[in-house]
């Protein structure tokens, strides 16, 4: 069974982000990066069905020079083969653009599952794996905690609200997008790292050039703080009437 | 308790020699004088099975032995740390001695007799032969034999009582199979020296004298192919092993190459690691102090030698066969296999307290750290809470697991100057002085104390873990990765001197960083206090303070004194019933501080209790860890638990108080 990960390098989750001097991102400069924790579940998820089914593991990223130390890392704890592909542009991509990047270097592996996180730890959209999959043609589900493999097909637990699951059945080829927590992870190991300098990483760039975003991120800006608060003074039954009267006319929630 | 018995023993036999004064004794040896043909040729055909013997039995050690993998890390020198170790430990049973006295003096005895009838057993062989040298009646014979003598009474009285100790009084780290094999070499001994003083009874050239003779040669050429296959082959290697040790104490070797994990099968066992698992006398010295042993936990540091010993008789020295028994295909020869499990040895905390006193040169935390490594390096290692803290620190950066900001909160609320290359010393906090609270009220305490001792110092922007977990519990991956970035942030940062509250930290960055590089020179903090003594303030507190020594700092580094003198200057000190080397472990090294305990008694409470028997008032540590692990066994063990203090606090408190305006610099 030939399983793609897709996974993507997000600054460290305890970095100390400055917005850039334009506040159209954040300033990179001094930052270190990271796998994106959902897709360290996906690719743990990859592996774990890899030593129950066999097959193969593939892991994929786009971005800088900067994304094959993580390309490195996922082949030290396991996966088989990587594919980086070449692209300094990720911040002029709005989704659609990224998904169509990866879609076709999915295209010429032809995998049997496509596993990524949910959402990434940096913009959060939660969409890629997603429109990804739509441009596959490919079944999709998200939110993924487990997976199993059953016969030609795949049956899913989806985490819903409120402690709620729902369980899914779909063919393969399928695309899943999963939750963190599902597995625990495992460490990298010196044997892992050493036998991954072995294994091989295709460098590739990016297909088709980036088409005009429709989504452009205007501005970015940290939480304007503001502080309103009002002191209601006198005895609890008058401070009572007086919330009230705020409650109604002022806030209007009542 | 036990060597009281050795003790009547001993005096039972002295008076029992009264009832011989009835023989004639003379002061010359009796000499058989004519050996007939026959004889001679009986003697040699004896002598060639008996070397025949050994020599079939013993070769095939001696090459599962040189068959090892080579120690890529060895070197002879220094020489003269060598020479000494062996004149100390071997010739003078130093370690024999101090560790169990009385029994450790009656082996010594039976060694230096050994030594003192080298040319008497010489010479009687040589006598069988007709070339005997040492006539009884020369100015030399005289006096030697009689010497000899007098070793050979204390050598009867000494292995008569050693045999009265294993076999009656029954100690039980020496195991509880009856040695039936040990008990017939004692009487061998014992009969070799009982053979020898009876030849001073008897007249010269007679019959008698033929049959002591006899008596004597036989029981030593018995006495010779027997060495081999038992603990007593001890008699022939222990002196190289002591003298071939790794130099540095817990010595953990870097890997060699690309395939070298640790120790994960019998391939990766090295020719040192051979010499020193044959070497083992069963002594049972090293469980005896082992806090995993004595607190009911599977591991037991005798038990993983003899099961690397047995590893190598059976599986011999370049095999694919795992050494851990959880990876391994099970063989009906294959005793103890719960020893070699990977439980066992991740419960090790590294304390040291085997090695230090192996009497024999056996170094047991290089053994343990190596099979640990081969689990973690391979992966094969899988346990929620290992994975948790190698997790911690790959993504963080240090063993709690949290974000690198709160050290940033910590330092700018204390207003620690970063350090810029102006100030005198870089303060390394650590996992704990940064993170923990309770170090981090330690960390300011020692930033007063240096306050007021007008010494600069400035704390790293950027720091991570030493990498010490990691290190003891065998995962050179994550080690690699912190000890690179520590040597460069140092490097960097342009630091001389650094001082650090933890001696983990100290003894990883003085030590363990060699293999990525040389740090600048690191002391612990009850160093720097001690050597400004003379200005702290000496408080008449009347406390009594009882000084835990931790094993990072005590065994590890040596460093005894210099708390006890901080703690003198704070109260009255009070020593613990285990105390300087033979102080017992708080339980949390090793990295068993993250791991924790799942059987038996916890370390921790095992001490607390040893600590507040003693009464004090109050407990002064000097290791953050130690303090954490004691901060609940304390109130666990006790009614009324003593005050727990870092020799920093117990400094602080006495120091003037510091004005908000002058605390933010």
């Amino acid at each position: 069974m030939k399983i793609l990960v897709a996974i993507k390098q997000v600054p460290e989750r305890d970095a100390q982000i400055h917005v850039a001097s334009d506040g159209k991102w954040i300033d990179e400069s001094d930052l270190n990066y990271t796998i994106n924790e959902p897709d360290a579940y996906a690719l743990e998820e990859a592996l774990q069905l890899k030593e129950k089914n066999g097959g193969e593991v593939v892991v994929l990223c786009a971005g800088p020079e900067r994304v094959t130390s993580t390309l490195r890392e996922a082949l030290a704890k396991g996966a088989d083969r990587a594919i980086h592909i070449e692209a300094d542009d990720l911040a002029e991509r709005d989704t659609l653009g990224v998904a169509q990047m990866l879609a076709d270097a999915v295209k010429a592996e032809a995998p049997d599952l496509i596993l990524t996180g949910l959402q990434s730890d940096d913009l959060g959209l939660g969409q890629t794996g997603v429109v990804l999959a739509e441009l596959l043609g490919m079944p999709h589900a998200t939110i993924i905690m487990q997976v199993e493999v059953v016969g030609s097909g795949l049956k899913a637990k989806r985490e819903l609200e409120d402690g709620w699951f729902q369980h899914v059945e779909m063919p393969l080829p399928a695309l899943l997008t999963i939750q963190s927590g599902g597995n625990k992870l495992r460490y990298a190991t010196l044997m892992g790292i050493k036998k991954a300098k072995t294994k091989e990483t295709k460098t590739i760039s990016a297909a088709v050039a980036a088409a005009a975003p429709a989504i452009t991120l205007e501005r970015v800006y940290l939480p304007e703080k503001q502080k309103k608060t009002e002191m209601l003074t006198g005895t609890p039954a008058e401070v009572a009437g007086q919330l009230v009267e705020k409650l109604k006319f002022e806030v209007r929630v009542i | 308790m036990v060597d009281v018995t050795l003790v009547a023993v001993v005096e039972a036999r002295l008076s029992g020699s009264i009832f011989l004064s009835g023989l004639q004794a003379s002061t010359t040896l009796a000499e058989p004088v004519r050996f007939t043909w026959p004889e001679t040729g009986l003697l040699l055909v004896c002598v060639v099975v008996s070397a025949a013997l050994f020599f079939w039995r013993f070769a095939p050690i001696l090459r599962t032995i040189l068959h090892s993998k080579k120690d890529t890390d060895f070197s002879l020198h220094p020489l003269g740390r060598r020479v000494w170790d062996f004149v100390w430990e071997v010739l003078c049973q130093a370690k024999v001695i101090k560790q169990r006295p009385l029994p450790g003096l009656a082996h010594a005895f039976v060694f230096w007799g050994f030594l003192a009838f080298a040319l008497v057993s010489l010479n009687h062989l040589a006598n069988g032969v007709r070339l005997g040298f040492l006539p009884p009646d020369s100015y030399v014979g005289k006096f030697y034999f009689v010497f000899a003598g007098v070793w050979a009474l204390l050598v009867a009285v000494s292995i008569a009582g050693l045999f009265v100790r294993r076999f009656f009084v029954r100690p039980i780290w020496l195991g509880t199979k009856v040695s039936y094999e040990s008990g017939f070499i004692a009487f061998l001994i014992f009969l070799l020296m009982v053979s020898y003083l009876a030849a001073f009874f008897v007249a010269d050239g007679g019959a008698a004298v033929k049959v002591l003779w006899w008596t004597h040669t036989l029981a030593l050429l018995i006495f010779l192919p027997l060495i081999p296959h038992t603990k007593h082959l001890h008699l022939i290697l222990s002196p190289l092993t002591v003298f071939l040790k790794r130099d540095g104490f817990s010595k953990i070797p870097p890997l060699s190459g690309d395939e070298d994990f640790g120790l994960v099968a019998g391939k990766d066992l090295t020719q040192l690691i051979s010499l020193q698992v044959y070497s083992c006398v069963e002594c049972g010295r090293c469980t005896e102090h082992c806090p995993a042993s004595t607190t009911g936990k599977v591991l037991n540091p005798k038990e993983i030698i003899l099961g690397a010993r047995n590893y190598l008789n059976e599986f011999g020295p370049t095999s694919d066969v795992a050494l851990l028994t959880d990876a391994r295909v099970e063989s009906p020869d294959n005793p103890a296999k719960k020893y070699m499990s990977m439980e066992a040895a991740f419960e090790c905390t590294t304390c040291g307290s085997c090695e230090y006193q192996c009497p024999v040169g056996i170094q047991h935390v290089p053994i343990i750290v190596g099979l640990r490594r081969g689990a973690t390096n391979t992966g094969a290692w899988e346990d929620t809470y290992g994975t948790k803290l190698f997790l911690a620190l790959e993504k963080n950066g240090n063993a709690l697991g949290l974000s690198a900001g709160e050290r940033d909160k910590f330092i700018q609320k204390q207003g620690f100057p970063i350090f810029d290359g102006s100030q005198e010393y870089c303060l390394w906090l650590g996992c704990m002085g940064g993170y923990d609270p309770k170090g981090r009220e330690i960390i300011a305490d020692f930033a007063r104390v240096m306050n007021y001792l007008g010494t600069t110092f400035g704390v790293l922007k950027k720091e991570k873990c030493t990498g010490d977990p990691a290190r003891r519990l065998g995962n050179d991956l994550v080690f690699q990765t912190m000890a690179e970035f520590g040597l460069k942030a140092l490097e960097t940062a342009k630091v001389q001197k650094i001082v650090a509250i933890c001696p983990h930290c100290v003894r990883t960055i003085s030590n363990d960083w060699r293999e990525y590089g040389i740090a600048p020179e690191i002391e612990h903090h009850s160093e720097f206090m001690a050597r400004h003594k003379d200005r702290l303030p000496k408080q008449n507190s009347g406390e009594s303070i009882v000084y835990h020594d931790p094993c990072y700092l005590g065994r590890y580094q040596e460093v005894y004194e210099e708390p006890r003198q901080i703690v003198s200057l704070a109260g009255d000190l009070v020593e613990a019933a285990r105390s300087h080397e033979r102080s017992f472990c708080c339980g949390a090294g090793g990295g068993l501080a993250f791991l924790g305990e799942e059987r038996g008694e916890r370390v921790s409470h095992v001490r607390a209790k040893e600590l507040s028997d003693t009464g004090a008032q109050v407990v002064g540590t000097a290791c953050p860890f130690c303090n954490t692990m004691f901060r609940d066994a304390l109130s666990a063990v006790s009614e009324a638990p003593p005050q727990l203090l870092d020799i920093a606090q117990l400094t602080a408190r006495a120091l003037p108080p510091v004005i908000a305006s002058e605390s933010a610099s």
